[in-house]
């Protein structure tokens, strides 16, 4: 077969890969786009489809992790012949999706900015690294990624919340029962309930129709109005005639010239298990995090032991996932309301953002950094019932009585990079393509320990306001952290900075050792927010783009 | 249907049946039936796979209830959830063969939670038997209801009885889910939603924000 030859290729059809192909192609750049899973057509997703049809109900099994319903096709935390090694006392879970357009399929559309001080960790509280970049710097970005995306939620000025530009934002969803009982008890304490920020339409876009109130956004939305790239860049770039996509295409390896540019990559047809290559004038890594440091890692450089763009020996350091714990409480308050329809959006319509950053410059918390809470509750379609007692007409009317009236409560807050959480190449294991698989280490420290208990004490303290009570009295710290990885929020592993020294990548997400190769995913992340990275990864990834565009046009590349 | 029942737990029953007797006899005060050690031959049906057609879901494992069982589960489910009004019975909505579909799933939740339904069937018919002569399908409603009221609530669970009380929970949990999921379980429960809706999602009714008000007053809480 000949080699193929493209502008550019882009590996991974994610929030990064199809963002930055989308670009490109606006820009006139031929692109190329290798995702190591199957074609998906979002027309598959099984929106409105009734969980009495699903086996099991729908529940989650081995075979579908997140329920049968869930977008994610030929992945999970686990694919067979595709494993992945733990450092002993390492827990760490890894969720792939082998699919066109990723995890964007499934993810829960949240999409909170960074603030100024996300970006400027250092610089605030002296622990981690700076970005090199500032959210000044970012703001444009993020305005043109939301207008493109669609994103509800609105302005309130919040310390570190960044308002959107005007216009940008869509309308969000009106707040549910629940949601403003807890508003009012939380308002009680002083804690904001603000209006949450997703990626699903309330207006139209482009060919993309608003929200229709119904079916988990998890199971993909056909209509377009939960953002995915399968119903918006991808098609639009496809559009512009300058993209290929290739489905079972699984990049393993950079292939560097005589110069050490990068003449493009080397993957494995999942299909045949045929060996292929791609040739580009510029290639982007988007495959994931995980993925992404596992191709540069794996690929060798002549005289070299570490990898490739790995002069800093900072690829595959710095591994980060969202802290998580979860607490559930019950309230009298809400049993037996009236009826009516609560499903919204599906998500979140409200949430708590972090509201301590003037306690926290002041030294009064015994963590350095923030955390937002993510809640659910109403009547959402009737799953788990349990905890009811008895059995009967007793048993129904408790069952008719308790419904709707359950609040879960979830931390989703910032870790901070340090020395024991990092992948590396394992030394034996490989996956069924021969491709040497990744070992992951992982661990917590204090900081993240004492923000769960402060999540701990603070649910505990909302929950009184309400007249509620706890379903479980909170774990320690320990046992209620959720595994590194679980919260599918994992970034870092190629972080840039503005020193070659310390970093893998330029502010551009350009590696400092290859000067026409780029990240344009969650590896970049020189920090991990709180706020889910999806948002920002895009923001980068058409920043990275933009300047990939201009160098293309300038003969740099 | 396939039986992967085998016979060692049929004898496993019978033995827990048959030892059950003597001991009551004998007014130890331990009176009850021991709970039946069972051996299953393991489920080794595919699952759905990593790529179901989720437009046509079809359940691809075999049902693996006996007979015996499957009328005990029924009769289980129906004292669960029994009809009442204009509500349907469990049995009426397919609850007994959802269980059947979970417990011979070939994932490792429900081969767990098949080993405590097995045994707990087993249990349940002989200690219905050692009270009544009859199966629990077989004996009156005052009959079930009396095995029921000694494992069914957390507060007051018959003393040794914690593992038939275990099985009654998870009964109950598989139950509810199975119920609530059909189209009658959704209006029994009031839920309203999988219903696109056009234009603005409405929000609460005036009803639901009056009750909302109430609330937030009765909890001297200030309105949102």
């Amino acid at each position: 077969m000949a080699v193929e030859s493209y502008d550019a290729v882009v590996v991974g059809s994610g929030a990064g890969g199809a963002m930055a192909a989308w670009m490109l192609t606006r820009a006139g750049a031929s692109v190329l786009m290798l995702e190591a899973g199957r074609d998906y057509d979002p027309a598959e997703a099984p929106m409105l489809n009734f969980t009495r049809d699903a086996p099991l109900r729908g529940v989650g099994t081995p075979d579908k992790d997140f329920g049968y319903y869930d977008a994610t096709v030929d992945g999970g935390w686990d694919i067979p012949g595709e494993p992945y090694a733990m450092a002993e006392g390492t827990e760490f879970k890894w969720w792939r999706s082998r699919m066109l357009g990723g995890r964007t399929n499934h993810w829960a559309r949240n999409s909170f900015r960074m603030g100024p001080y996300d970006f400027k960790p250092f610089t605030r509280d002296g622990l981690g690294v700076d970005w090199p970049v500032s959210y000044e710097e970012m703001a444009p970005w993020y305005d043109k990624t939301e207008t493109i995306v669609g994103v509800y939620g609105n302005n309130p000025n919040l310390e570190n919340h960044p308002n959107s530009g005007d216009g940008v934002l869509h309308d969000p969803p009106t707040p549910r029962a629940w949601e403003l009982f807890l508003k009012a008890g939380a308002g009680k304490l002083n804690i904001p309930v603000v209006p949450a920020r997703r990626a699903v339409l309330t207006r139209p876009v482009d060919e993309r129709s608003p929200c229709y109130y119904a079916s988990e956004c998890g199971r993909g939305c056909a209509i377009g109005a939960a953002f995915q790239t399968t119903t918006s860049l991808i098609p639009q770039a496809r559009a512009t005639k300058k993209l290929t996509v290739r489905t079972d295409a699984m990049v393993h390896e950079v292939i560097l010239d005589r110069a050490g540019k990068a003449a493009g990559v080397r993957f494995i047809d999942r299909k045949t298990g045929a060996q292929r290559e791609a040739r580009g004038r510029v290639v982007i890594l988007a495959a994931s995090t995980g993925e992404t440091a596992r191709i540069l890692l794996n690929t060798k450089v002549a005289g070299r032991s570490e990898g490739l763009a790995n002069s800093s020996g900072q690829l595959g350091r710095n591994l980060m996932d969202t802290v998580g714990a979860d607490l559930s409480a019950t309230f009298p308050a809400l049993e037996g309301r009236p009826r009516y329809n609560e499903d919204g959006a599906m998500g979140l319509h409200m949430y708590i953002p972090f509201w301590l950053y003037k306690e926290q410059k002041a030294g009064k918390l015994n963590f350095a950094r923030g955390y937002h809470f993510e809640v659910g509750g109403g009547f959402n379609e009737p799953g788990d019932l349990g905890g009811l007692d008895g059995y009967g007409a007793g048993l129904r009317a408790r069952a008719q009585r308790a419904y709707g009236s359950t609040i879960g409560f979830t931390i989703r807050g910032e870790m901070i990079p340090n020395a024991k959480s990092y992948c590396e190449i394992d030394p034996v294991l490989k996956d069924r393509f021969g491709i040497p698989a990744l070992r992951f280490h992982f661990g917590w420290t204090d900081q993240e320990r004492a923000m769960v208990d402060h999540f701990h004490k603070t649910t505990q303290d909302i929950v009184t306001a309400m007249g509620g009570k706890l379903n479980k009295p909170p774990e320690t710290a320990d046992r209620a952290l959720r595994k590194g990885g679980e919260i599918i929020h994992e970034v870092g592993t190629a972080r840039m900075g503005a020193d070659r020294r310390t970093s893998v990548t330029d502010p551009y997400g350009r590696c400092w050792d290859v000067d026409n190769l780029y990240i344009g995913d969650g590896a970049v992340f020189a920090s991990k927010a709180h706020k889910n990275p999806t948002l920002t990864i895009m923001a980068l990834a058409m920043r990275s783009a933009d300047h990939i565009a201009t160098r293309l046009r300038k003969g740099e590349l | 249907m396939t039986v992967a029942v085998d016979r060692r737990t049929t004898l496993a029953w019978l033995a827990a049946a048959l030892s059950a007797l003597p001991e009551a006899a004998r007014g130890t005060g331990l009176e009850g039936t021991q709970w039946p050690t069972v051996t299953l031959k393991p489920v080794t049906a595919p699952g759905y796979g990593v790529d179901p057609d989720m437009s046509d879901p079809k359940v691809p494992w075999p049902l693996t209830l006996t007979a015996a069982e499957r009328k005990a589960a029924t009769a289980l489910c129906d004292m669960i959830l029994p009809a009442d009004g204009t509500a349907p019975a469990a049995s009426k909505l397919g609850v007994p063969a959802f269980v059947d579909e979970w417990v011979s799933a070939p994932y490792p939740n429900q081969q767990r939670d098949r080993k405590t339904i097995v045994a707990g069937l087993a249990w349940l018919d002989a200690e219905s038997r050692r009270r009544s002569g009859k199966v629990f399908a077989a004996s009156s409603m005052t009959q079930r209801a009396a095995i029921c009221d000694d494992i069914a609530f957390k507060d007051r669970i018959k003393p040794g009885h914690e593992k038939p009380a275990a099985f009654f929970t998870l009964m109950r949990r598989l139950t509810l889910r199975a119920y609530f999921s059909t189209a009658e379980g959704w209006e029994q429960i009031g839920y309203l939603g999988n219903t696109p809706i056009d234009g603005p999602y409405p929000g609460p009714t005036p009803e639901a924000l009056a009750h909302l008000d109430k609330i937030i007053a009765g909890l001297g809480l200030a309105a949102a």
